[in-house]
């Protein structure tokens, strides 16, 4: 199980990581990322719907309600260009991270 | 029995508790919810489980809320100040009201509306009438000579007019002083085709004039002014008629059989001017004519203008200059000072001589007062019918103070009410001035126009008077009432005994009084100003204006032109002069006589006239005889002028002005100048060749004398049209500001007592429906209509009585100083002040009454049966 704090921070490139991939309905990307972890990051669904709403008022997502046919009407996000560029500074900031860890753990304990 | 529709629902119902979500956003949870339900079913599960499953998936709702109000709290600037919500929210409350309360919403809007609509006339006049002269370029350096005259036992005499020496001496002695115009006022015959047209808005100026003024030149050029003797400007206007389809400049022009050169057009000059031209002449030309005219110090009868260095002491310079004529005629007895160009229309000193464009500060100051006044008096209606009407909205005031609304809230609740009812009353009010411009201006004698309304700078100008209107009217009325409900005890509201509103009452009956007050001054002040009117008409002139026509002639043949007329049918007697009967300006003070003080400087006033002047204007003679046609050296003094030299025996004594004249007659004094002045001592010279004619004419044959005198100018002056006047439409021209003032007046009387018994109705039907249940018991228990209707009219009555006894001193002593103003004024009577009195008195009972009828006459059973 991830811990909470770190689910927290992880949100925000997991959700603009997914609606990079194309865009998307809210109970659809909790979906991607129940899928994505195995199960293993705690999430409540409810607690998503914030933080898409922070993201679009920064600007870094865009909604739209769509209405088809065959389905219910769904508030789709999209991605924008700020928030493609946000991502990849969260990428290397992760990224970054990633490495500081890998090194420290492959360092073999000295006498 | 799970139904999952009822469980959605309830499920949703959570977060209505919370501000965070708006509408969209409840949606999107609903179909996050159904979709997650909807797969789980799918997946096998029981609608039961699977809601409860996905309800458990999406989580506690009250820490996503606090997530989403962070959110929304930041969500834009607008949205940081909550108070915009609530003001939002405060108009639609003040909407409701209104609506709810058409009556006295409409008694309040059509108060306001009919007060802003005077206030936005009557700007329009102060600002028209302050803004005279404004235009010039340099009016800060520009300055009128004028002069204190100074003569044994008699007060200050000052005159606008000025010798015709004065200029060059001050320009030459005072280096303050840079530039220098003489101006004199003309009126010249123009050839115009095979005819000769009068032109009387004529100025003789000097080159400075057009250096020193702002009237731009459209064509030509100024250039060489000074020397072409007879170059002549015209305005556009006068360039437009006599020059149709031609460029006007170098044209030559017959102004009174000589040639002119048209030099430059000006710009047609601004109605807010003092000075008035269509054309100007060479003041060179003047000069020309007679080489001693340039260094005459004795006859006043132009005016001065000069400019200042931009670094010159006004008041240094004044210092210096006062003595100047003094200084060249050592007989004057006249001081000189400058008056500020600006100044120079409103001025409050009465001059001699004074240019016929003259406004009057009086009015101004008056008009203003009663703009105020206006203003006051719907302002006080909005007030009283508010806290009036307290009661009413105690319970909500109550109701909103328990569940938490603070007294500012309160206070800017009531205070957008107010503000939203004057909002729109400045744009009914706006409105009904562009409706009524055309007929404010024919009354007010100005000419404004709707372009001039929204034009750009002055627009601009109005639109911010008007929201300051629409601010100032909101506060004023709205502050008290505000006050008053927002102090309102919530427990004595909701508590089922009620509030009272009497707290309030108090005041509510001062300002009744204070509102009658100004309306029964404005109501003697209306009288007061109508019967001077008619009484400085009806005022013994000492001569009959009645039933006399005037026509200007040429010199040489006005004799005979004069004794060809009097042969006429329909004219009775022509008599001849060179001035208008009650324009009398020509003065001097070098008339000697025997016994006279050598040290004394007395002023005189003189007039030439025919031998049947007197006589054709039925003055009355005192002691010797009429002119003769053979006379000569021979003159007639007016009783004044009698008293002033103090002469045992007249007749026969003479006196010297420049020749010896023989005194052969004293006139019964009559008034040569406006009624606003006394009568001063005139000699009346006997005068060959007057250039106006006097023309008296039988009422009943007058159309008959027109005719008979348009067949003898013709005889006499072939091509030369004719023109002439009636002597009494001249007084009426002459008392215009009074009458238009007298007009003015009346509308603001009949507007004030409107807007106050409009108050007073509001407030006794509010009175009357609180006292419907009182007035039934009444009636139950035997209660007569009539003592009901005693019982109901007392109370206001006894305000309005008050009011009368606050504003008969007031209006007597206002009234009093005003006609001070005049030489002639009618006493005032008490009965002016009776009727005023009964008509405010009789105009109140009547709104009393009619509510106080339809609540005496109510069915008992009716209003009562709701207990």
């Amino acid at each position: 199980m991830i811990s909470k704090n770190l689910t927290a921070a992880s949100t925000k490139p997991i959700i603009l990581g997914v609606l990079k991939q194309g865009k998307s309905y809210g109970y659809l990307i909790i979906k991607k990322i129940k899928e994505l972890s195995g199960g293993n990051m705690e999430w409540s669904d409810g607690m998503l719907y914030p933080v898409l709403h922070r993201l679009e008022k920064e600007k870094l997502i865009k909604s739209e309600w769509m209405i088809s046919d065959d389905s219910r009407p769904r508030k789709y996000y999209e991605i924008t260009e700020l928030g493609k560029e946000a991502l990849s500074v969260e990428k290397a900031q992760w990224t970054k991270v990633n490495s500081v860890l890998d090194q420290i753990w492959s360092v073999e304990p000295s006498n | 029995m799970f139904d999952l529709e009822t469980e959605i629902k309830n499920w949703l119902r959570q977060f209505r508790r919370h501000q965070a979500f708006n509408d969209g956003g409840r949606r999107e949870m609903e179909i996050h919810l159904r979709d997650h339900i909807e797969d789980l079913i799918s997946e096998g599960m029981d609608e039961r489980t699977a809601f409860n499953e996905a309800v458990k998936s999406f989580g506690e709702i009250p820490p996503m809320a606090d997530e989403e109000f962070l959110n929304i709290r930041s969500k834009s600037i607008f949205n940081l100040i909550p108070a915009n919500a609530m003001l939002v929210n405060n108009f639609k409350i003040a909407a409701r009201n209104f609506w709810k309360h058409k009556f006295y919403a409409f008694i309040n809007l059509f108060g306001l509306t009919a007060g802003l609509s005077i206030v936005f006339m009557i700007g329009l006049f102060v600002s028209d009438e302050l803004s005279y002269d404004q235009f010039h370029d340099n009016k800060d350096q520009l300055y009128r000579v004028v002069e204190n005259q100074y003569y044994e036992g008699q007060p200050v005499f000052p005159v606008a007019v000025t010798p015709t020496a004065l200029a060059p001496s001050l320009l030459a002695e005072h280096p303050e002083i840079t530039k220098i115009t003489r101006v004199s006022t003309e009126s010249d015959r123009f050839q115009l085709g095979d005819s000769k047209v009068v032109e009387a808005d004529g100025l003789y100026v000097e080159a400075a004039f057009f250096e020193m003024f702002t009237f731009p030149v459209t064509k030509g050029s100024l250039i060489g002014f000074k020397d072409q003797l007879n170059a002549i400007v015209l305005s556009e206007e006068l360039a437009q008629k006599y020059f149709p389809d031609s460029d006007p400049i170098g044209q030559t022009m017959t102004v009174n059989n000589e040639s002119f050169i048209v030099q430059a057009v000006v710009q047609d000059v601004p109605n807010n001017s003092h000075l008035n031209f269509t054309y100007a002449k060479n003041f060179e030309h003047y000069l020309a004519g007679d080489s001693a005219r340039s260094s005459n110090w004795g006859s006043n009868w132009l005016y001065t203008y000069v400019q200042l260095d931009e670094n010159a002491e006004f008041n240094t310079v004044n210092e210096k200059i006062i003595g100047q004529i003094k200084a060249h005629n050592e007989n004057s007895v006249t001081d000189i000072y400058l008056q500020p160009l600006t100044d120079i229309y409103l001025g409050e000193v009465d001059f001699t001589a004074d240019v016929s464009r003259k406004g009057q500060m009086i009015y101004v100051k008056i008009f203003s007062i009663v703009a105020i006044f206006i203003l006051l008096l719907s302002c006080i209606n909005f007030m009283n019918l508010s806290t009036a009407r307290s009661a009413k909205r105690a319970k909500e005031v109550g109701l909103r103070k328990t569940v938490g609304a603070s007294k500012p809230q309160l206070i800017i609740q009531f205070l957008s009410e107010s503000i939203l009812l004057s909002i729109v009353a400045v744009f009914l009010a706006f409105g009904i001035v562009v409706l009524v411009l055309p007929f404010f201006n024919q009354v007010a004698n100005k000419e404004f126009s709707l372009q001039l309304l929204f034009a750009s700078e002055f627009g601009f100008k109005v639109l911010l008077g008007v929201v300051v209107a629409a601010l100032f009217t909101g506060l004023a009325a709205g502050s008290y009432p505000a006050i008053f409900l927002s102090s309102v005890k919530p427990i004595l509201t909701l508590n089922s005994s009620g509030f009272k509103a009497k707290q309030g009452a108090g005041l509510r009956k001062v300002l009744v009084v204070v509102q009658f007050s100004i309306s029964v001054i404005l109501i003697i002040g209306t009288l007061v100003v109508y019967r001077q009117l008619e009484f400085i008409q009806g005022v013994d002139l000492g001569y009959n204006k009645e039933n006399l026509m005037y026509t200007f002639v040429l010199n040489d043949k006005a004799e005979a032109f004069a004794d060809e007329l009097r042969k006429q049918r329909g004219i009775q007697n022509v008599g001849g002069s060179n001035s208008h009967p009650a324009y009398i300006m020509r003065s001097t003070s070098g008339i000697d006589w025997p016994g006279k003080n050598p040290e004394e400087m007395i002023l005189i006033h003189y007039m030439g006239v025919d031998e049947n002047y007197l006589k054709t204007f039925e003055m009355e003679l005192l002691e010797g005889r009429h002119f003769n046609s053979s006379d000569s050296g021979v003159v007639i003094l007016n009783e004044k002028a009698l008293e002033v030299m103090n002469l045992d025996d007249p007749i026969g004594q003479s006196i010297q002005a420049g020749m010896p004249l023989r005194i052969v007659g004293v006139v019964k004094d009559f008034n040569f100048k406006s009624v606003h002045n006394d009568i001063e001592p005139l000699v009346i010279f006997k005068f060959n060749d007057p250039n106006r004619l006097y023309i008296k004419y039988d009422p009943v044959d007058r159309d008959l004398a027109v005719e008979n005198l348009t067949n003898t100018w013709n005889e006499f002056f072939p091509g030369r049209s004719l023109e002439y006047n009636f002597l009494d439409q001249d007084f009426t021209e002459l008392y215009q500001t009074e009458q238009r003032t007298s007009r003015l007046a009346t509308y603001f009387a009949v507007l004030a007592i409107l807007i106050s018994s409009l108050g007073l109705f509001g407030l006794v039907a509010y009175a009357t429906e609180q006292r419907s249940k009182e007035i039934g018991i009444r009636k139950v228990l035997g209660a007569s209509v009539s003592s009901l209707f005693l019982l109901l009219t007392s109370d206001f009555t006894k305000l309005v009585l008050i009011s009368l006894i606050v504003a008969l001193p007031i209006g007597w002593y206002s009234m009093d100083s005003w006609l001070q103003g005049f030489a002639y004024r009618m006493e005032l009577e008490l009965w002016i002040f009776g009727i005023s009195g009964i008509i405010a008195l009789l105009i109140a009972l009547a709104t009393v009454s009619y509510q106080s009828l339809k609540a005496s006459n109510s069915n008992p059973a009716k209003v009562l049966r709701t207990e």
